[in-house]
């Protein structure tokens, strides 16, 4: 889960990295009321979760005269299609180097890997494709509970030692909030010290529970719905709901479906244990996005009871058009529950897709 | 076949769950029908002195050991505590641990992963079916039904579609080697280039299928690192960006990872991609 900025950088404060003083409002007095002695210049950032956010214009300079109007125009503006809800307000800094620094979980590696640059304030991405010489790296066995000093020197090269100081506080919060990644870009220095300027931080949503964090992101009632029956469930644009065990064959449904020329209204991954309860849930689920035409149920395990599953389906009792295939065991008892029901079992995954395709055309 | 054969005895971890106890039983009545030595021991702290299908239960894999010979384990145990039953086993000696535990935070899967190698032990998964050298071994929960035993080697991120490919290249008349499921997480054991690196000593392996999805470049790094021939289908190409699709590594972030670059990089080593599932047998075909 992607922490917001303002919650990003009270972690980081928690753990002894220096941020920017301000407040998080909620409407434009709150700016006045919240914000003590407030600074003669500062910068008000909408808090949503989308990149780019500057260049979208979620990101504005104000001062003590213009504050409240600013923040009013911002609260009013959607950022990407995002509403603000939430403004940063924070003092204006009087930057003389921008760093970057991060720390993410590396596949390659099975590391910690530690990413840095004395040319900050950039994207990271072009700067390594462009000159993959200026960004430091240093990958790091998440068994040490500190970066070693040769590292630190190796990644700091002429950047100071308070930004060393730094990098190692990153990595203990990485560790401590089993982060998946944590990001500082810019970092900064000014007369004042060195500050994390914005912040990011991405929580393992396996880890959400023992870091006592509850999902508390704007789902779809139907994302809420999937959630409670632990379904992976993501929604698309399509005619074809489509229903799936496990997240490959799920997915390479969905692929199939458009290289035969349809389109996709959702991935949705019922898990394991696909039983009679859990299709009928997944099927009334699909069935209730609007759009969707035709569903087509794929699964496929050693050990699914295609009689529960064509159970399931029957249960269900929906409207749409539902083509099904299922391989396990019990499989001709379950196509014959279906058949009766008028329902269409197929043998393969391919010619199920191709029958769904044609439906929804 | 890799990684371990007929004559390794399994210590199942998580022995007295649902999931754990139910496939014992499944992997020693395929254990028992190609005359290997299957699963000799159980673990669940707390629990020793029970039996599960006729298999002791041990409150620690040292116990376990003390009774029995055993050089692999399969690992059930729960997302929380399944780091620390990987490095219990690592740190009694066994030398593969296969883990099929979804959902375990990437910390402790990276923690483990690091202490299994200090103890010499290989890691496949988490979050993945295991591995089956038909014939030979089972470990972990795929269906042994679908498999037959030949010459092409499987590795793949994925579960059910590894199901469904199998099942194409038996239908075929293609068959396996080894097939190993290396895990949907961001995070794995064996990733592609260490399992080719084993096919490559393996005589009875002539190609390899790799079955990928979006997130990482492991794949690709797979295939520039071996010579073996290799033919390979990229689950994803319809993912949208940053959208978790199931698998807790199958994401396209920050425009890297995604099924179309996956499959050009790829395809520029020379590598078939099947653009659809069943394209395989025949991809393989050319490559045999």
């Amino acid at each position: 889960m992607k922490l917001m900025e303002y919650e990003a950088k009270s972690v980081f404060a928690e753990n002894g990295i220096p941020v920017p003083r301000g407040v998080v409002i909620r409407s434009p007095a709150e700016l006045a009321a919240k914000f003590r002695d407030l600074p003669r210049e500062f910068v008000l950032k909408a808090q949503v979760e989308v990149g780019g956010r500057g260049k979208a214009g979620g990101i504005v300079m104000a001062d003590q005269a213009s504050g409240e109007r600013m923040a009013a125009e911002l609260f009013g503006r959607t950022i990407k299609g995002v509403p603000v809800h939430e403004i940063l307000a924070e003092e204006k800094l009087s930057i003389t180097h921008e760093y970057y620094a991060s720390i993410a979980i590396d596949r390659a590696t099975k590391c910690a890997l530690i990413l840095f640059t004395e040319e900050g304030g950039v994207d990271i991405e072009t700067l390594a494709r462009e000159r993959p010489e200026a960004v430091r790296k240093g990958a790091l066995p998440v068994l040490m509970n500190r970066i070693p000093p040769f590292m630190e020197r190796n990644l700091l090269g002429k950047a100071p030692r308070e930004i060393g100081l730094v990098l190692q506080k990153l990595y203990q919060v990485f560790l401590r909030k089993d982060a998946m990644l944590a990001e500082i870009n810019p970092l900064v220095s000014t007369p004042q010290g060195v500050f994390a300027a914005d912040a990011k931080l991405i929580i393992d949503d396996n880890a959400l529970k023992r870091q006592g964090i509850t999902q508390n992101r704007d789902l779809s009632e139907r994302e809420r719905e999937a959630e409670k029956h632990g379904f992976s469930y993501v929604e698309l644009s399509g005619s074809i709901g489509v229903i799936g065990n496990g997240a490959g064959l799920t997915m390479a449904t969905l692929d199939l479906i458009g290289f035969y020329g349809g389109k996709a209204a959702n991935f949705l991954d019922v898990g394991g244990g696909a039983d009679q309860e859990r299709v009928m849930h997944a099927v009334r689920l699909v069935a209730g996005v609007p759009t969707v035409k035709v569903i087509i149920v794929n699964l496929l395990g050693g050990i699914t009871r295609c009689d529960d599953v064509a159970r399931g389906i029957i249960e269900a009792g929906v409207r749409q058009t539902i083509i099904v295939r299922l391989a396990g065991t019990n499989e001709a008892e379950g196509k014959a529950l279906l058949a009766e029901q008028g329902y269409r079992m197929l043998d393969s995954m391919e010619e199920a897709v191709r029958a769904a395709v044609e439906v929804a055309k | 076949m890799i990684y371990a054969d007929r004559t390794a005895g399994i210590i199942v971890t998580g022995a007295t769950g649902k999931q754990g106890a139910f496939h014992i039983a499944l992997m020693n009545e395929y254990s028992r029908s190609v005359g290997g030595k299957g699963v000799v021991a159980g673990v669940t702290p707390g629990k020793g002195g029970q039996e599960m299908h006729g298999v002791p239960v041990y409150d620690s894999v040292r116990a376990a050991l003390a009774d029995h010979d055993a050089s692999v384990s399969v690992i059930f145990v729960p997302g929380g505590a399944a780091g620390d039953s990987v490095m219990e086993v690592a740190s009694a000696g066994i030398s593969l641990a296969v883990v099929i535990t979804e959902h375990i935070p990437v910390h402790d899967t990276m923690k483990a992963i690091a202490f299994a190698r200090l103890n010499n032990c290989d890691v496949i998964g988490p979050n993945c079916p295991g591995m089956l050298s038909p014939g030979e071994i089972k470990l972990g929960i795929m269906p042994a039904h679908l498999f037959s035993r030949g010459p092409v080697g499987v590795i793949s991120r994925s579960g059910t579609l590894t199901y469904e490919i199998v099942d194409e290249l038996t239908r075929a008349g293609l068959g396996q080697s080894t097939v190993v499921g290396i895990g949907g997480d961001p995070v794995i054991g064996q990733t592609f280039s260490e399992v080719l690196s084993r096919f490559e000593e393996d005589d009875s392996t002539r190609a390899v299928v790799l079955i990928g999805e979006v997130g990482g470049s492991l794949e690709e790094e797979g295939a520039a690192s071996t010579d073996l021939p290799l033919a390979a289908y990229i689950a994803g190409i319809s993912a949208p960006p940053e959208k978790r699709m199931g698998h807790a590594g199958a994401i396209i972030e920050g425009g890297e990872g995604d099924a179309r670059s996956k499959i050009e990089r790829l395809k520029k080593m020379d590598v078939p991609v099947a653009s659809r599932p069943s394209e395989i047998p025949a991809l393989i075909r050319k490559l045999i």
